[in-house]
Order: C-alpha cells, then structure tokens, then sequence
C-alpha cells in the first residue's frame, strides 16, 4: 500500500496547484460538515450538561409540561415532606420564579427573581456570599451593572407574583452576593432569594407554592422518580434523561433539522466535486496510466493509486478542516446565541468525539464514492489504443 | 398592543389549547346534545387523527379521567399557523371562545368572573398612542405589564439570527465552491495549454485570449448559474412537499424569490468569470513557445 501512496502523493507534489485548492476545497466542506455534526446534538448536549451540574437528577412538575412552564405545585411543603421521607431521595429544593422590578436610587431593571428553599444554592456565588438571613438576594451580573450596586447595598423590590395579592408592596432587600445564575440569559437581570423572602415580597407569607421541586436521588434517578410517583400520583417526577427526551422531542428540531439536511447537501456537495477533479485529472493521464500499464503495473496498482489520489486529497482536507470546522463554530455559535431566550451557557456547537469519529469516516466514505468512478475509467483502459491515440494525436 | 401577566407571556387572541395528556377527548353522537352546544375550531391534525368533520360533536375535559366534561360542536378545521419552533410536534389542538374555555377549566372554588387570563389584546383608537398607553397602563396596574405589540420583538429577532446564521453558511458554502472552481479552472485551463500557445503563435495578444477566456468564463458562469436557478426552482416544490409531508405542517421550507434569485446571479457570475481569469492569467504569461512544446 505505501508504493501506491508515494505514487500518488508524487502525483499531488507533480500540480501543486490543482492539488492545494482541492485541499482547500475539501477543508471547506469538511469543515462544515463537522459543525453541522456539532451543531445537530449541540443544543441537547448543552441542555444535558447544564441540568447535571446543577446537581439534581429529578425534577417534579404539577403537570407533564416542563418545569417552570406548567401548573405551579399547591401544597409544596407537604409534597416536600412526602419525597424527602423516601430513601431512594437525599434532598429536595422546592423552587419558584416570579417577576420583580428592582430599583436602586434612580435606577431599575425588571428581574427575573427564583425563590428557593432548602440550603443547597442553584447559582454560582461570584463576589459576596449566598443570601442567608432574611431579606437577602443575590443578583446576576447585569443586574448589579443596570443597577450599579455591589454587594452591601441595598435594593427596592416590588414582585409582581402570580400567587397572592395582585400589587405586594415594595421590600427592601439587601445585595449579599453577585452570582451566576442557572439558565441566565444575556442582558437579562435575575435575582435570587430564599423561598419565604420570595413569599414575603409577594405578599403572602406561607404561601406554600413551588413551579417545581429539584430532586437529588439517592443514586438512582430513576428508582427516584418511580418512588415519588408512586408516594405522590397527583405530581409528575422527570429524571434528567427524560427531561432531555421532551426537550428532543418538542424543542430545538429547526437545529437537528437544518444540520440534517446541510450535511447531507455538504457530503453530495463534497462528493461531486472530487469526482469531478479527480475525474478530470485522470482523463488528462489517461495516456501515462496506459504507459504504466504497458511497463507493468498491474490493473489493482493502477487503481490504486487512484483510490489513495483521492484518500490523500481527503485526508489532508480532513485533517486541515478539524482546526478550521472549531473555529468556525465558535463564530456560528455567537451568531445563534444572540437568540432571545438562549441562555448565556447553553451552545449550539458542542465538540464530542463520536462527532469527530462520524466526520472522519463520512469523509472516508466520501474519498471511496469519489475514487469510484474515475477508478472505473483507469480499470476499463484499453492500453493499446490509448497509447496508439496518443501517439497520433 | 398586548397587555399579560408577566409570568405568562404567550398572548391568545381566542383561545387555544393544545390537547396534552390533561385533555381527554370523545367524539359523541350529535343527536344526544343539546341544541346550545358552544362551537369550537378543530386543528387540521386532530381533525385527521381523530376522524372529526365539521359539525361533529365532541366532549372535552381538563382531565385524563373525563371528569367535568363538556360537549363542542366542531364549527369549522383550520390550518395552525406555522411555526419553525415547534417543527417535529404535530400540533393537536382546538379553538374556543374564552367564555367557554374558562366555564370549562375554572376550579369549582373560584366564582365566575373572577377568573384570570393570559393575555388581553387591545386595538388603540390612535395607535401611535401605544408607548403612552403602555406607560399609563403599568404605572396604574402593578400585577400586569403591557408593551406595544410593535416592541414585541422576541420572535423576529429570533429570525433575524436565524438569516444571519444562514447568511455564514452560505458564505463558507460560497467560499468552499470557490476553491473547487478554481482548481477545476486550473485544470481545464491546464487541458488547453497548447491550443492557447498556437494562438499565441499566430499572433494574437495576451490581451485578446484573456478577453476571449472572460467572455468563455462568463458564459459558462452565466449558464451554469441559470441551470442551478432553475434547478432550486425545480427543486422548491419537491422539498417543500417532503418536508411539509415529513412534519405535517404548512410551513414553506424554501422559497425562491426573485431577491434570491439576483444574488445567486451576482455572485456565481462575477465569480465564476474571475475564477476563470485568475486561473488563466498564470498560462498566458508563460511564451507561446513554451505553450505550444509537447
């Protein structure tokens, strides 16, 4: 194999020209074909990343909407109560969102404010501390900027609750802390506070009321979920893995989609176009591969050195279209972003190495399909007429 | 203009349900109702799956055990509006008149009337009056916000990146077809070697082959560009078809209009007749001697 290899890597050497922009060329395509690999499993990925290092592995809703979008939890604490008893559960955070504005000496920002019970924080403290005595909130990044607050200062919050009376009156709440918060999106303020505070701004201390409870099983997930079904009918319990499943099925399909099609177009694309350079560039040799065969060569090692033409235009390509398909990416990633909704650590483009396995042997695939025909014109050569053709003409 | 609670900011102008596992639903016989049976739109999709025409009755609850049902005359079957966002789910659903979609989901502990809704649409009598009507409006109703329809913005930004986001790819697709072309110019250029150095023999200048290889390259750029015009033409109607079959929805995948079609013009024949030129200019510096040698 490595004389057919040097035979044609020699061929390439021989057209420096045709050779690099059919490098180039396939470093292009390949390129986007890896990100459009990326990008059909990236969002979900993403989503599955993003809920595992929040630490929980069972959510419970009221219905089988998905969390936060569905029927609010009546009754939380009691249904707390229930699922924290069973043993295949270590903890659970029963966790409620609401509107707020929240005012800081002539400025404001409208806020997205999470109330959340239990001990274990769902954010990422990145200056001052997690709100631990009453009236205590940390806020996002762009909150503390829209507001121009640090931790210390003190903060107007007026909710705006779906729960409770419909105009709470504003409560004061002190900054401990500026965090990270799960699912932030950009240039969007959030807040969070302990669940009874949250209470307390709406207006209705005890309200006992949670869009859903975040559950860390004891090991099993599943076991979790099936154990909370059965204690509490009435509410709906998703480990992760089924929470991605609804997601898969009723969101982010335009993504899978699109990448479905553009990759196929990219392979075909890809494929054509090789055939054709190779197709022609044998054409133009047709009377040094009959010379070749007339001195020896046997038809297999014509052929041959055809196939690794093609392999070595590919896989050159290919190598080159890994560094070129990342950075790509990550400029296509910040286009989509920019997305409303998308929160800030959700992405659309997420390496992974079965990604770069499927890109490596789609390519593959593509050098053989390519080779294919321009192999079958260097098999069927009528050695002796060639030459007598290229000798008239 | 809309005005909504702000935690549930999907305003339905009549409302719309979709027919998730809460919704049970029974096709009854027509003569066992009422004659004052309220009427209700029947998405294409349910209509098909259930087998339900117009004028059927049906009964729905908010429950999966048909507690606290209510019998619908299907008064007509629409088409959903399409929805990118939500390609792949197949949308089961019904329209009601609000009155009726509240006596049928309002708990048996709340009084009618008191009940509450998503989303209220207003007309304005002057609607440039909208920002005024949204400031006045939420500095005297703290629980509800209201924003002119015209700031409602999500969904078009949502596009707008979706065209930018296409607008790259093409770019690297446009990027990727112009290599190719260009080393298959550089071959077929290659392949012509000695015919340019026989002309260059019989004395024609540098500057007359190049006219002529430009005049060559727009054509075959302008012939190759109308054939993928047509071919995408071709093309539109099949895709759509599949793809509106593959997702049962009448959402139109690709539409080829004259805007696209003047693009695609400027850009494959400009590129096209310089690929050909660039790939040229190197040959033609080279003697005709040197051309012409076998």
């Amino acid at each position: 194999m490595s004389a057919p290899l040097a035979f044609a890597w020699r061929s390439l050497v021989r057209q420096p020209p045709r050779s690099t922009l059919g490098v180039l060329g396939v470093a292009a395509v390949g390129a986007l074909l890896l990100d459009m690999l990326l990008l059909s499993e990236g969002l979900i990925l993403s989503m599955r990343e993003l809920l595992d290092r929040l630490g929980y592995d069972v959510r419970v809703t009221a219905s089988d909407a998905l969390p936060g979008m569905g029927a609010a939890i009546e009754g939380a604490p009691d249904a707390v109560a229930a699922i924290a008893a069973l043993p295949a559960v270590r903890a659970v955070t029963p966790i409620r969102s609401e509107d707020a504005e929240l005012a800081h000496r002539d400025r404001q920002v409208t806020s997205v404010l999470l109330g959340v019970g239990g001990t274990a924080p769902v954010w990422t403290i990145l200056r001052g501390r997690d709100p631990e005595n009453r009236r205590d909130l940390v806020i996002n990044r762009y909150a503390a900027e829209t507001l121009g607050v640090e931790p210390g200062a003190t903060v107007t919050l007026r909710a705006s609750c779906s729960h409770g009376p419909t105009a709470p009156p504003p409560v004061e709440f002190r900054v401990s802390g500026v965090a990270e918060l799960p699912f932030d999106t950009p240039e969007t303020a959030s807040a969070a506070a302990r669940l009874v505070d949250l209470e307390d701004a709406c207006g209705a201390p005890g309200a006992g009321v949670a869009d859903f409870l975040a559950v860390t099983s004891a090991g099993d997930a599943a076991a979790a979920a099936v154990a909370i079904g059965a204690a509490r009918p009435d509410l709906r319990a998703f480990t992760n893995d089924q929470l991605i499943g609804r997601v898969q099925q009723t969101g982010f399909t335009y993504f899978r989609q699109i990448s479905t099609v553009l990759a196929t177009i990219t392979m075909a694309f890809a494929l054509l176009l090789i055939t054709v350079l190779l197709t022609v560039s044998v054409n133009q040799r047709l009377g040094e591969v009959a010379a070749l065969r007339a001195l020896g060569f046997s038809q297999r090692r014509v052929v041959l050195d055809v196939l690794c033409e093609s392999a070595l235009i590919v896989g050159t390509g290919g190598v080159l279209s890994v560094p070129l398909g990342i950075a790509l990416a990550r400029w296509l990633d910040t286009i989509l972003k920019r997305m409303p909704g998308i929160p800030e650590q959700m992405h659309f483009f997420v390496f992974e190495p079965q990604a770069l396995l499927f890109h490596a042997g789609l390519l593959a695939a593509t050098a053989l399909l390519a080779a294919a025909y321009p192999m079958r014109i260097v098999a069927r050569l009528p050695i002796a007429a060639t030459l007598r053709n290229e000798v008239i003409s | 203009m809309e005005a909504h609670n702000r935690n549930e900011p999907f305003g339905l102008k009549f409302s719309t349900f979709l027919l998730a596992a809460l919704l049970a639903l029974t096709a009854v016989s027509p003569s066992a109702q009422a004659p004052d049976v309220p009427s209700i739109l029947v998405s294409r999709q349910l209509a098909a799956r259930e087998g339900l025409t117009v004028g059927d009755e049906m009964r729905l609850a908010t429950d999966v055990r048909g507690e606290r049902s209510r019998t619908f005359r299907i008064a007509g079957i629409y088409e959903p509006t399409p929805d990118p966002m939500r390609l792949g789910s197949v949308p089961l659903s019904v329209r009601m008149h609000l009155p009726d979609l509240l006596a049928l989901t309002r708990d048996a502990a709340v009084p009618a009337g008191t009940e509450h809704v998503e989303a209220i649409n207003v007309a304005l009598a002057d609607p440039a009056d909208a920002e005024t009507f949204s400031r006045d409006f939420n500095a005297r109703a703290p629980g509800a916000f209201a924003r002119p329809t015209s700031r409602a913005t999500d969904s078009a930004t949502t596009f707008v990146v979706l065209e930018r986001f296409h607008a790259a790819i093409a770019a690297v697709t446009v990027l990727a077809a112009t290599v190719f072309l260009l080393a298959l110019t550089v071959m077929l250029v290659d392949e012509r070697r000695e015919t340019v150095g026989v002309l260059r023999l019989i004395g024609l200048p540098v500057r007359r082959i190049l006219l002529q290889v430009l005049v060559e390259g727009v054509l075959v750029a302008g012939l190759g560009a109308l054939f993928g015009l047509l071919l995408a033409l071709g093309s539109e109607g099949l895709i759509n078809r599949f793809f509106q079959w593959r997702y049962d929805t009448a959402l139109v995948f690709v539409r080829i209009t004259p805007r696209v079609a003047l693009i695609c013009l400027a850009i494959a024949v400009p590129l096209g007749a310089v690929a050909t030129v660039v790939a040229s200019w190197a040959l033609l510096r080279r003697g005709g001697l040197r051309l012409a040698r076998r």
